[in-house]
């Protein structure tokens, strides 16, 4: 991987580490994905993906609206900063 | 033997869990099992839970430091169906950082073996296996991607169960990879395991992943090696490994080995698969919600979550980095959805022979490493000491790891993979071993 689009993958990933962890992390990428790159040995695009170990079908929960009542109540929990509502963390 | 129920027989001297609190601290500073022990228990039996599963007002970070504080408002399912049963939380154990290792060394606090402290005690699950090897009348719960409940059973010298993806609930797990993950358990007999899979198992409608399943006790005489792992395993683990079969073959057991060329992959499908959906798990840790606070909010989006972020450890970055990349839409087709392909065609030819025989091998390729030793090793070395646990955990099948053998005073472990549902058969496999072997442990805290 070049020098920038390694550097590209940190940004997207929000990630900011110290020069030395990030030659470490850039080697250890390429090496990774060499190390990958074995799998295009293998011969099966007839073959369908297994998302999962075990096949499940598809499960939806269905939608509930329901009326919150104490409005307020809940606004005692928290903080505002400029415009915003800032919640209590768990 | 029956730890569970020769608990629940046995008169308990007053002060029991005192002491035993007492006697575990002490222990627990050598060896990092616990990274919280629960001084309020006074009753049930003794039941550890490893840091990614969540337990009401029980600080659960995963071993992370972007997780210190985070304290959850409920319990996991599978907590709450043992506590319902009369399991007591002893504590949180120790584990590699969200699951990401096979030493238990990615953790601020490093977990060692207690048959040798300047050994690894195996990962992710170290601190269950830990507890597990030192406490007499205690079962762990655990979780398993690529091995994790395995690799350490093994080194610690108990027994490490696995089951079928799905049986057990995840709601309340912290996830390291969706379509992987499975809570399982650890123990010093299979019955014990059996006990905690009737109270555990089944569907919750919390986890729409989760099955209800019938668990036929099948019995197969046939076991099967596969060569393409058998050939990969140090020479000692290979000759401690045959006597093993030799024992099992004058049992009256049929041995067979079997070639299946795409089980060499595994390693590779099980990362890209693991790393990806990892990445998108780890999102949610944004320095906001869970845990670690940050509270310059005067900072942008970008770099609040960019600060928030640098408490991930090394190995976390490296599958965030890795899992990113591959998902990417110029290179998915090449590494995720092949990845996903070959899960499909090593499942489908691991269940052909699975109908008639269970899978055989060591569990861990080498013995337990030191940790000096451990800490030296590339990813790509650390990877692949996963080989002969990963195949299973990929497709969702179950399987047990059994103390085998003991070389040079360090246990060492055989794994035994069934099809899926067949979990009994395992646990009766287990059952049926220890009648000839017998398990050594170097302590026995809590003993009656």
């Amino acid at each position: 991987m070049e020098d920038a689009e390694f550097d590209r993958l940190l940004k997207v990933c929000r990630l900011k580490v110290p020069a030395k962890q990030r030659e470490k992390l850039k080697k250890d990428t390429d090496d990774i994905l060499r190390y990958f790159d074995k799998i295009s040995e293998v011969k099966c695009d007839d073959v369908d993906p297994a998302f999962h170990s075990i096949d499940i079908p598809g499960q939806y929960r269905e939608d509930r609206q329901v009326k919150f009542e104490d409005v307020e109540g809940i606004l005692k929990n928290t903080k505002t900063y400029r415009f915003f509502v800032i919640g209590p963390k768990i | 033997m029956k730890y569970i129920e020769e608990f629940l027989k046995k008169e308990k001297p007053s002060g029991y869990y005192n002491k035993l609190l007492e006697e575990l601290g002490g222990l627990n500073r050598k060896f990092g099992a616990f990274n919280f022990i629960n001084k309020q228990i006074s009753a049930g039996f003794p039941m550890s839970v490893k840091d990614n599963i969540c337990v009401k007002g029980m600080e659960t970070t995963a071993s992370s430091k972007i997780l210190k504080g985070y304290i959850p408002p409920f319990s996991a399912t599978v907590i709450k169906r043992l506590e319902k049963e009369g399991f007591s939380i002893l504590g949180k154990t120790n584990m590699d950082e969200f699951g990401f290792g096979s030493f238990g060394i990615n953790s601020e606090t490093p977990a060692k073996n207690p048959f040798d402290e300047t050994r690894v005690a195996g990962g992710s699950s170290s601190g269950a296996a830990i507890a597990t090897a030192i406490l007499k009348y205690h079962v762990a719960v655990a979780e398993s991607t690529g091995g994790s409940i395995a690799a350490p059973a093994s080194f610690c010298g108990v027994v490490g169960f696995t089951p079928t993806y799905g049986l057990i609930s995840r709601y309340g797990l912290i996830d390291y990879s969706n379509s992987l993950d499975k809570i399982g358990f650890m123990s010093r007999s299979s019955e014990d395991i059996r006990t905690l899979m009737g109270k555990s198992i089944g569907k919750d409608p919390a986890d729409t992943t989760s099955v209800d399943a019938v668990l036929n006790n099948v019995s197969k005489q046939r076991l099967v090696i596969v060569d393409e792992l058998y050939s990969k395993i140090d020479k000692n683990i290979k000759s401690s490994f045959d006597n093993t079969v030799k024992k099992l073959s004058s049992a009256g057991f049929k041995i067979e080995h079997l070639s299946i060329p795409e089980i060499d992959y595994s390693i590779p499908v099980y990362y890209i698969i693991s790393m990806a959906e990892a990445s998108t798990n780890l999102a949610k840790f944004t320095g906001f919600k869970y845990g670690l606070k940050v509270d310059d909010f005067s900072k942008g989006y970008n770099d609040f979550f960019t600060e928030a972020r640098e408490a991930f450890g090394e190995e976390a970055k490296r599958k965030i980095l890795l899992g990113t990349f591959i998902r990417g839409a110029s290179v998915r087709s090449k590494y995720y959805e092949k990845a996903l392909k070959i899960r499909r065609a090593i499942k489908d030819k691991m269940s052909s022979f699975l109908k008639d025989s269970f899978v055989i091998s060591p569990t861990m390729p080498v013995i337990a490493p030191t940790i000096k030793e451990a800490q030296s090793f590339t990813p790509l070395q650390n990877y692949s000491m996963d080989l002969l646990t990963i195949p299973s955990n990929l497709c969702g099948f179950p399987s047990i790891s059994l103390p085998s053998d003991y070389l040079n005073g360090l246990p060492v472990g055989i794994q035994i993979t069934g099809g899926q549902f067949e979990d009994m058969g395992l646990v009766s496999f287990g059952e049926e071993w220890e009648k000839s072997f017998k398990y050594n442990f170097k302590y026995n805290l809590g003993d009656l």
